[in-house]
């Protein structure tokens, strides 16, 4: 059981600050997951809970004690190394054991612990094995071994599963997640640049960027109601298509958007929040695009195709739109044939467009600021916000556009 | 036509490739005459008489009689072989601990001015024995250490420092710095950590280092003539040239005497080369 809150954490290396202060609160037994940008910070931010890297100034604080200045391995933390960091001249059961004889504990304590462990991790078998004699998966799985023996409250994952081929990475993947299940009091804190990972192992995502967290939240609140333009196109993949548009005006309800493309937006928002001339960004998900078959009628963008790669089960489509230099993706069903400069229309559900102002907020979320800023300032890091967040983007529709035929 | 022109063209070609493997080989092969030849005739001559060697030198001896190294062996060599072998062994494991902690230092410590450090340690490479020989020998006199197996021990040690740390420290500049932090969250102190992680990772370049102090130490002269004056107490070298004084005439238990010096650290070479190349490569590009 271990609460792990982080207060106004800056970390800087000489004049250069990297962690500009994070505040941070983790339950006990949650599985958060750090995403971001190589450089982001969110390594860093891993190490210096760690005690790998000294704070610079703030508070690291684990079960209400301030833990900035105690040793690594009285934290009651344990890591996994993105290289394993096995001792290669020890034997899977020394490697495991080496922090328990430090500690001094005895060696039939140290016996049954490092067992158990095996057990619990496939490895009873290979036990007075060298590490060079085993397999990356195997080894991954001693590291997470050697971990779980000091029965940590809480445990960090540095990019663990980074140097496994693709199928040991789901396979690995998954035994962290049934691992997480079988732990269910243990914290643990997992950074990744793997979108796939971060959704689906954590129970919350921190996301960063230069140092700075954009958001937390559970995967899908991320997914759906990303805070600004950086977390929209973070997250998912391919990244979020986005079009600039301007506001235009306003009539019974509705505020109308011309795009830079030349086509027109409806939106039927708060008009308090899009006033006249403001510049948005509009954001629509490859996934969450449609294209419109010949001959029916609707609001649609038009464009040609470009470029188009086949993932087998999905084809992602690389579209010039008509009216703008901007490439747009399609994620569309694989069943349907396209080729190079067919020309397409295509569109969105209302409830999948995004909205964000110049500053790349989302209006969302810029409402609830906007209304509500005390209330919301903080807790918005907690990630448990923007529940009522998204009426800007549900309400908004693609119109008939300039450019429709 | 072309075809037959072409054929001709790889025909020499591989004639001047094939010769030039020939001369490479001949050469070669001259140049392990040239260093051999003379270990080869001197292990010969041990066994040769001195009217064998004065009438013939380069004839085969007459029959292999050990009598000339059984002659050398109780005439000296045995007593210089055991203090070549005490100060060698003892100078190579002062070295390699004294170097492999300052490299240790070198490389993980968060020292301030760091870079300065590793040159003051680097730079006594730079410094020669010769110079400092009149003022060493004045401070083993005063810390009685003059003519004892210390002096030379600490001697070795002390000039033999800077090399060992030079490649002790290119060698932990490779290893992952992931095990040692690996290590301080498993809650290892740094001596825990030198002593069981860091030390045994860098057992290949120890034994380097250990092999090419030994062939330092077994080989040195000048502060061996200088810091030990008894008989009992001479290393090798200093050994053979009182041999030499003492048997002057008396060539065949010279060279017995000289195959006995070279013969352990010949074998040494020869069983422990691959560690001696590696240990001269290891510095490069660090």
């Amino acid at each position: 059981m271990a609460d792990l809150t982080l207060r106004n954490i800056r970390k800087s290396y000489a004049d250069f600050e990297v962690l500009h202060g994070i505040d941070l609160d983790i339950k006990s037994g949650e599985f958060i997951v750090f995403v971001g940008p190589s450089g982001c910070g969110k390594s860093t931010l891993l190490r210096s809970i760690a005690g790998l890297e000294t704070i610079t100034s703030g508070d690291l604080v684990i079960d209400g004690e301030r833990m900035n200045t105690v040793a690594p391995s009285k934290r009651g933390i344990s890591m996994v190394f993105q290289s394993y960091a096995l001792y290669p001249h020890m034997t899977v059961y020394e490697n495991m054991a080496f922090g328990l004889r430090i500690a001094g504990v005895s060696k039939a304590e140290i016996d049954e612990r490092v067992q158990k462990a095996g057990e619990i991790l496939q490895l009873s078998k290979y036990l007075q094995r060298l590490p060079k004699a085993l397999s990356g998966g195997q080894r991954q799985r001693v590291a997470i071994g050697r971990a779980i023996v000091r029965n940590p409250r809480v445990f960090l994952f540095d990019e663990p599963l980074s140097n496994l081929d693709a199928a040991l990475r789901v396979a690995t993947r998954i035994e962290i997640a049934k691992l997480k299940q079988s732990m269910p009091d243990v914290t643990m804190i997992y950074v990744t640049h793997d979108q796939v990972e971060a959704m689906t192992l954590a129970d919350r995502i921190v996301v960063f960027k230069d140092g700075n967290i954009e958001q937390v939240g559970t995967p899908l609140e991320l997914y759906k109601r990303p805070a600004n333009l950086f977390v929209a196109q973070f997250i998912g993949s391919p990244a979020m298509n986005i079009l600039e548009g301007t506001v235009v005006g306003k009539s019974q309800g509705v505020t109308h958007l011309m795009l830079e493309c030349g086509a027109e937006l409806n939106v039927s928002a708060d008009r308090g929040v899009l006033p006249v001339g403001e510049r948005l960004s509009i954001g629509i998900r490859p996934e969450n695009t449609q294209i419109i078959p010949a001959g029916e009628h609707g609001p649609v963008l038009t464009g040609t195709v470009d470029f188009v790669e086949h993932l087998g089960e999905v084809q992602i489509l690389y579209v010039d739109m008509v009216g703008s230099a901007q490439k747009y993706l399609i994620k569309t069903a694989d069943d349907e044939a396209y080729a190079r400069m067919d020309t397409i229309r295509f569109t969105a559900r209302t409830n999948d467009i995004h909205l964000f102002d110049a500053k790349g907020r989302s209006i969302a979320g810029r409402i609830l600021e906007d209304h509500a800023l005390t209330h919301v300032s903080r807790s918005r890091f907690r990630g448990d916000a923007p529940g009522g967040g998204g009426t800007a983007q549900r309400s908004a529709g693609l119109r008939t556009g300039a450019l429709d035929p | 036509m072309s075809v037959s022109h072409q054929s001709r063209e790889t025909e020499r070609t591989d004639f001047v490739a094939v010769l030039a493997k020939v001369c490479l080989v001949a050469f070669l092969i001259s140049l392990g005459v040239v260093v051999l030849y003379p270990l080869f005739w001197m292990a010969l001559n041990g066994f040769k008489t001195n009217a064998e060697i004065f009438g013939n030198p380069f004839a085969l001896p007459g029959g292999f009689s050990v009598a000339n190294y059984i002659a050398a062996w109780n005439q000296g060599i045995r007593n210089y072989i055991a203090t070549s072998v005490i100060v060698t062994l003892g100078s190579a494991v002062c070295t390699v601990l004294v170097s492999a902690w300052t490299a240790y230092g070198l490389t993980r410590s968060k020292l301030p001015g760091k870079p300065f450090f590793v040159g003051i340690v680097l730079g006594g490479l730079m410094l020669s024995p010769t110079v400092a020989v009149i003022p060493l020998v004045r401070m083993m006199q005063d810390l009685g250490l003059y003519n004892t197996y210390w002096a030379l021990i600490i001697l070795y040690t002390a000039f033999r420092i800077p090399f060992t740390t030079f490649l002790i420290r290119a060698y932990m500049l490779g290893l992952p710095r992931d095990l040692d932090e690996a290590a301080i969250m498993d809650g290892a102190s740094e001596g825990q950590i030198f002593w069981k992680v860091t030390l045994p990772l860098c057992k290949p370049i120890l034994v380097s280092c250990v092999i090419l102090h030994v062939l330092f130490a077994w080989n040195e002269y000048l502060f061996a003539m200088i810091f030990t004056s008894g008989a009992d107490l001479q290393t090798l070298p200093v050994g053979l040239t009182s041999i030499m004084a003492k048997h002057g005439t008396n060539y065949a238990v010279v060279f017995a005497a000289m195959t006995l010096s070279a013969l352990p650290i010949v074998m040494t070479f020869f069983a422990a080369q691959r560690f001696f190349i590696r240990g001269l490569a290891e510095g490069i590009g660090k």
